[in-house]
């Protein structure tokens, strides 16, 4: 009976505030008719929370009072309880909105200019972290120690250590392999805007800690990053976690590709049921996207980390209780390296000069790959050892790595002088693509052209006639 | 058979009996006295029955008082039919591909010996680089797109049913255009633009059927002379985003008029009453949120207004309307401003009086007796709703003297006037969020 009122209290803060206990006091209850009114009061929280926290005009940036009195930790523990809890879409989709949007608002972790620091050289401007204590995080890392003794004992936190993110992952990853094309749920559907939303706040830790972390050279700014902690829980392997990613990103973005034809949900009994498969047909393609983007986004973090890692460790910064990781890879930087290296397995050492420090590095190196896969003998040294068709597939693959990178190099506002130099290095390159692809036929008459390789071909000829 | 009468079975029906294993075949003979005792089980077992039945009885009506005490009246649920049978997708065939510059030039390069390329073929071939990835690598060192690949991948992003053209074709527009949305937008050219009515007819194929000039009824019963299923298709996503990053451009005006993107704001809003696209509402938000930052400063105070009364005519006054005030997420000043307009326009379609002044209709929502037995309270409860959105979003109003002072009536009016044991169906649903805004209220 208590549940309904949001009457008392001082003010609309509280009132929603109330109106949290409220819905945490009943999630009991299971018998349908009261959990349609479950539902209702969920959604008119929800709703009530946005209209009093995300509603105000407030031009200047949170600060974490302001925090504490408008979205309460509770309403935030409410609010993921929700999403984590529910099967209705409804609340699926409103939660993880709210959620998102009120992470966005009031980001746990953000940079002020440093005015307030009192530095001495007003010219530079260095940007200053702050870090909400006390802000509401669906992490529990065990490292802190408020989390631990959990301030609300009447219901289950709800939020996630470690181990229940990596699980996260593999039911996601599970589903995600036996799902087929006509199997819609809800479920599914939830757990993916779970990920995202957890990969979402793990990404608003980590960017600016990053980010002042390459000026400060400040590593326990990194040290204490949620992706880091998550990432050295001893409670989850490391490796596994980044396979499970993996595989994930492959069936999901399988799954879209193959499902061909779409498919049109069958008229079946019940219309409430039928507009939610429906609805559910219609979200899934685009959720399982989403998801493989913000996988890419969170191995790419890891990456980040990785290579920040590496610079503190340069200057002795870390210490053993930090750990070790093999780096993961993960971009096109990173594909073109990767080829170029399994490349320079087969090619005679001579050839290939190696000098890794700079980032052109590893253009140069394609430079080289390329000399030799036009040059008769080496290409027939080459293919002795690796079939033509995989030649053609690294080929193709890197080609379409260096384009990638030759062009966010053209986007990052080089001078006009630097884009003529890049375009004529485009060019060169396209010509050793051309003459690499001629050259394996000559070596190899019956072999095929891959479709792949036809492609990489029309493009990189496509390429030279528009520079002619 | 112990578990027939757990205190809470509310089953009517005869409980399920496990039939007694089958004697071997009855050696004696049924005498009296065993059909004295079976009589008297039996009657017993009724008697029990009965009792249970009043005591179920009994807790169903005591429960159906606190329900209706608690005001625990469902909420409707919102939806409207907003896409009937769609029709089949238009699947052309692009003879101008063929010609197109790419493939022609292509075609006379000497090293075509080895791709072995023929005309025929072309489309399936660009299919290829499309899907790959390849064309987009092509356009951003050409600095290009032609005419024919530009219309061949905006029918491809809107017509195809092959789900992986469709994404490819819709992240190569996302792409083109996003670049035209920089400062520089030189760097690409496209040689065709879509255009309202291109965006327009493929809504129509979807199915659609709220076109601009009708206004809604429940009873739609159109079936396209083409249709082959239940709208809308899975296209539906790329035309979301497609018309989200055309509203993003630089010189957005050289795509839609200011009527047109009118229009389109009002059809995107009315996507958030179809059930179906509730999985999109990420997508519909973004694009409402592009759509209002496509008009100038000047331009729209008008159009908020305008888009406002077009949705409060076109769409029905019940518990939709809600809906669609809240999908607007008032997450900067416009959509706050158009928020609150919508929500003023509902309620004064809803009071269906010739109102257009703020304290006119709160004085007309202040005349509506609660107190009256015939007095609707769900309509009530909806133009409580409509008018706290109203107010809180408008920042003018908001501190208006005479218009808090008309406010808090109307709502001591509805916390005073419904008592606690009012019975009625909503009564309490409008005493509550009476009390609740009223508290807010006199905090702030």
């Amino acid at each position: 009976m208590e549940r309904r009122k949001r009457v008392r209290g001082d003010g609309a803060n509280r009132g929603v505030e109330e109106n949290t206990m409220a819905i945490l006091d009943t999630s009991g209850f299971n018998n349908s008719k009261i959990s349609h009114h479950l539902n209702d009061d969920r959604l008119a929280f929800l709703e009530a929370v946005r209209t009093a926290s995300l509603l105000p005009d407030n031009g200047s940036a949170p600060t974490g009072e302001l925090i504490c009195k408008l979205v309460d930790r509770k309403m935030f523990d409410a609010i993921f309880h929700i999403l984590k809890d529910v099967d209705s879409l409804d609340l699926i989709i409103e939660s993880y909105q709210l959620l998102v949007e009120l992470d966005k608002r009031f980001p746990q972790v953000y940079l002020s200019k440093g005015e307030h620091s009192g530095s001495s050289s007003p010219s530079k401007v260095i940007s200053q972290l702050v870090a909400v204590e006390e802000a509401w995080l669906p992490f529990n890392l065990g490292l802190d120690s408020y989390n631990e003794k959990g301030e609300t004992k009447n219901h289950p936190r709800s939020s996630m250590d470690s181990s229940a993110f990596h699980a996260l992952i593999q039911e996601v990853g599970k589903v995600a392999k036996e799902m087929k094309s006509e199997a819609v749920e809800a479920t599914f559907l939830k757990n993916m805007l779970l990920l995202q939303y957890l990969i979402t706040v793990l990404e608003g830790d980590f960017l600016p800690r990053n980010s002042t972390y390459q000026e400060s050279m400040n590593w326990t700014l990194l040290r204490e990053s949620l992706l880091n902690m998550l990432l050295g829980s001893r409670k989850i392997l490391y490796k596994g976690l980044i396979k499970d990613c993996l595989f994930i990103m492959c069936h999901l973005s399988q799954s879209i590709v193959f499902s061909g034809e779409t498919s049109y949900p069958e008229n079946s009994s019940g219309e409430l049921s039928d507009e939610t498969s429906s609805a559910l047909a219609l979200a899934l393609p685009e959720v399982k996207k989403s998801t493989c983007t913000v996988l890419k986004k969170l191995l790419s973090m890891i990456m980040e980390l990785d290579s920040s890692r590496q610079a503190a460790d340069q200057q002795g910064l870390t210490t053993r209780a930090d750990g070790v990781r093999t780096p993961v890879v993960f971009d096109p930087k990173w594909k073109l390296e990767i080829i170029i290296q399994y490349f320079q397995k087969y090619i005679p050492k001579s050839s290939v000069q190696t000098r890794r420090s700079s980032a052109t590095v590893n253009i140069e190196n394609f430079d080289g790959v390329l000399k030799c896969l036009s040059n008769r003998n080496s290409t027939k040294s080459i293919i002795k050892k690796i079939s033509t068709e995989v030649v053609q597939l690294l080929l193709a693959y890197a080609f379409q790595a260096y384009l990638a990178i030759s062009y966010e190099h053209a986007s990052e506002g080089f001078s006009d002088a630097m884009k003529n130099d890049n375009s004529d290095s485009v060019g060169e390159v396209c010509n050793k693509v051309v003459s690499a692809f001629t050259c394996l036929r000559q070596e190899d008459p019956g072999t095929e052209i891959l479709s792949v390789g036809k492609e990489a071909l029309f493009t990189a000829a496509t390429i030279l006639l528009s520079k002619s | 058979m112990a578990n027939i009468y757990e205190p809470l079975d509310f089953e009517f029906e005869e409980p399920f009996r496990i039939s007694p294993p089958p004697t071997k075949k009855k050696k004696k003979l049924i005498g009296l006295d065993d059909l004295l005792v079976d009589y008297e089980k039996e009657q017993k077992r009724l008697n029990d029955k009965k009792s249970k039945q009043k005591k179920i009885r009994k807790v169903c009506d005591a429960e159906q008082e606190i329900s209706q005490i608690n005001g625990d009246e469902e909420m409707p649920f919102w939806g409207i039919q907003v896409f009937g049978n769609q029709e089949k997708l238009p699947q052309q065939v692009y003879p101008e591909i063929q010609s197109s510059k790419l493939l022609q030039s292509f075609m006379k390069h000497k090293i075509n010996s080895l791709v072995e390329l023929n005309i025929e073929r072309g489309e399936n071939f660009l299919q290829g680089l499309l899907a790959d990835g390849w064309l987009l690598h092509l356009i951003y060192t050409s600095g290009c797109v032609e005419k024919s690949i530009a219309t061949w991948t905006f029918n491809l992003m809107l017509y195809s049913s092959k789900l992986e053209l469709m994404e490819a074709a819709c992240e190569f527009w996302c792409t083109i255009l996003s670049h035209k949305a920089k400062a520089d937008s030189s760097s690409i050219k496209i040689e065709w633009l879509p255009t309202y009515s291109d965006l327009e007819s493929a809504l129509q194929t979807y199915g659609f059927l709220l076109d601009s000039t009708s206004r809604h009824s429940s009873d739609v019963d159109m079936v396209p002379a083409d249709s082959v299923a239940a709208g809308p298709p899975q296209n539906i996503r790329s035309w979301i985003k497609c018309a989200t990053f055309c509203f993003q451009i630089r010189n957005a005006h050289i795509i839609f008029s200011t009527q047109e993107a009118e229009d389109l704001l009002v059809i995107i809003i009315s996507l958030v009453l179809d059930r179906q696209l509730l999985g999109l509402t990420k997508l519909l938000s973004g694009g409402m949120l592009s759509a209002i930052n496509f008009f100038s400063d000047e331009e729209w105070l008008d159009s908020c207004k305008k888009v406002a009364k077009s949705l409060a005519y076109r769409l029905p006054c019940d518990i939709n309307c809600l809906r669609v005030v809240e999908s607007i997420t008032g997450v900067d000043q416009r959509s706050k401003q158009l928020r609150s307009a919508v929500a003023f326009q509902f309620l004064v379609t809803c009071l269906d009086e010739k109102v257009c002044d703020a304290e006119e209709t709160l004085r007309l929502l202040i005349s509506i007796n609660v107190k009256d037995k015939k007095c609707d309270l769900f309509k009530m409860y909806i133009y409580l709703s409509l008018a706290e959105n109203w107010l809180s979003f408008d920042t003018m109003l908001k501190d208006k003297a005479v218009v808090r002072e008309l406010w808090g009536v109307c709502l001591r009016n509805c916390s005073c006037g419904i008592t606690i044991t009012d019975l009625r169906s909503y009564a309490s649903n409008v005493r509550s969020k009476a009390s609740y805004l009223l508290q807010g209220g006199t905090s702030k």
